[in-house]
């Protein structure tokens, strides 16, 4: 075991965590503005609109991301009929996947934070003569976000980790790399590092998070 | 004429009746103090005048407009416009916490009636030293101690500058030590001769400010008058035994 082994092994995977980071952007960028429009759909008074929400919700939190990245990649194809116009490169099914999965666990996150909104606020802002428009995002949002604020940097961090599912949907990506060298060079050494790259990328994201919410920290 | 008009007021939660068929009227420049024990409807009547409560039936008619008139709401427009001429102070303040002292009051007049950047900081930096918290201008509610955060809000609800101003049990959340330097303020206003209904359970404060007393039991008003008539001779027993307990 030497060092020049270490840095051969290493940058494979070096260049598959660059696949788990893209994944995680697009996936982070697109599911919390989506979650959040299902947020404001399930509370929406137009009673079908709401109805789908919930139901939306509850079926991509019901069923295992695994099955649903392996409908959208292996599945969506043997449709009958539309089928074969479904047929999309495997990262970018995956990405739909998590996108989707992601977006009714923002949703749920913002519900909570709207829950812990007093009513006084409305009230408030009601009588000071703020329209509807006017109170949800001057008053209600910024305040949403900062109580959702932990439980979305939990979130984060656990859809870093989620990242290593690409594996089982033959993407290659930091997992799959270590793989192939613990395989082809019968040593645990690979999953070390693999270890490593995913802790140095979770503590960025958690200083990342604690930087934000320390500055939206509002006393 | 009367500034408030109100008559007939009814509402009720779903088989509770909350009003039942409450009138009065406030001049201009009076201060009313609205008391009565928990439950009898008093803050459901104030937050009637300002439409955070629907009424069943009766009639409000702030100036020469009516908010409702026999159970029948004006439109939205009106009734924002109508509802501008007060400003309300509540019992949990309502200060948006996210805001700074300063931010908090100047929102509403930057957004709501579109002034000049100028013009609503001169008039925030007045009511800040008008209720002495110019030293807390850049400090989010959440320093502030209760007292000092109503008085924030009573600024904010000042900022736009209203004809009448209503206060939902002001000082209730306060502790004892702290209800003071809030009503101190309140005096004050009465003093400027503002329109004020106060909703409180501060005996001294109602006698000694208020020029008229409004008593309130179970969702009707038992009798109104000036602090001397209610507090030396109430014509009704029910008046005489809720004074017999508060002033105890």
């Amino acid at each position: 075991m030497n060092l020049e082994y270490i840095i051969n092994i290493t940058k494979p995977m070096l260049e598959g965590a660059q696949m788990t980071i893209l994944l995680f952007l697009i996936a982070i960028v697109l599911s919390i503005p989506l979650g959040f429009l299902i947020t404001v759909m399930a509370k929406s008074s137009i009673k079908w609109l709401a109805a789908l929400a919930n139901a939306y919700i509850y079926v991509m939190r019901g069923t295992p991301l695994l099955l649903q990245l392996l409908f959208f990649c292996f599945g969506l194809p043997l449709l009958p009929f539309v089928g074969e116009y479904l047929v999309m490169d495997r990262f970018v099914a995956a990405c739909v996947g998590f996108i989707l999965n992601y977006a009714a666990y923002f949703a749920e996150i913002f519900r909570g934070g709207l829950l812990a909104i007093d009513k006084g606020q409305y009230e408030a802002a009601q009588v000071l003569g703020f329209s509807r428009y006017q109170t949800t995002t001057r008053i209600i949002l910024p305040q949403m976000f900062r109580v959702a604020l932990p439980a979305v940097s939990n979130e984060a961090i656990t859809l870093v980790k989620d990242t290593a599912l690409l594996y089982a949907v033959a993407v290659p990506e930091l997992l799959h790399f270590a793989q192939t060298a613990v395989n082809r060079d019968f040593t645990i050494v690979p999953f070390f590092i693999a270890a490593i790259i995913y802790l140095l990328m979770t503590l960025v994201l958690t200083a990342f998070f604690k930087w934000i919410e320390k500055r939206l920290t509002f006393e | 004429m009367a500034i408030i008009h109100v008559s007939n007021l009814k509402k009720s939660f779903g088989n509770l009746d909350v009003l039942k068929g409450v009138s009065f009227e406030v001049e201009k420049n009076e201060v009313v103090a609205v008391i009565g024990p928990s439950g009898s409807g008093k803050s459901t009547m104030l937050r009637s005048l300002v439409h955070l409560e629907q009424v069943n039936g009766g009639s409000i008619r702030i100036q020469d407009d009516y908010l409702v008139k026999d159970g029948a709401y004006a439109g939205s427009q009106e009734l924002k416009r109508i509802t501008a001429k007060m400003g309300m102070v509540f019992q949990h303040f309502n200060l948006f916490p996210h805001l700074t002292v300063q931010e908090n009051l100047e929102l509403a007049p930057k957004l709501v009636k579109g002034e000049s950047d100028e013009k609503i900081r001169q008039r925030s930096n007045g009511l800040l030293e008008k209720v002495g918290l110019s030293d807390k201008a850049g400090v989010y509610p959440a320093k502030l101690s209760g007292g000092q955060k109503q008085r924030v809000a009573i600024a904010r609800a000042l900022m736009m500058q209203p004809d009448i101003m209503l206060f939902d049990e002001p000082t209730s959340a306060l502790d004892p030590e702290l209800t003071g330097e809030v009503l101190q303020v309140i005096k004050q206003l009465a003093q400027e001769h503002m329109t004020m209904m106060v909703v409180t359970h501060e005996m001294g404060f109602a006698k000694e400010v208020a020029s008229k007393i409004m008593f309130m039991d179970n969702g009707e008003v038992i009798e109104a008058g000036t602090p001397e008539q209610l507090f030396t001779n109430p014509q009704f027993e029910r008046t005489r035994a809720f004074l017999n307990r508060a002033l105890k």
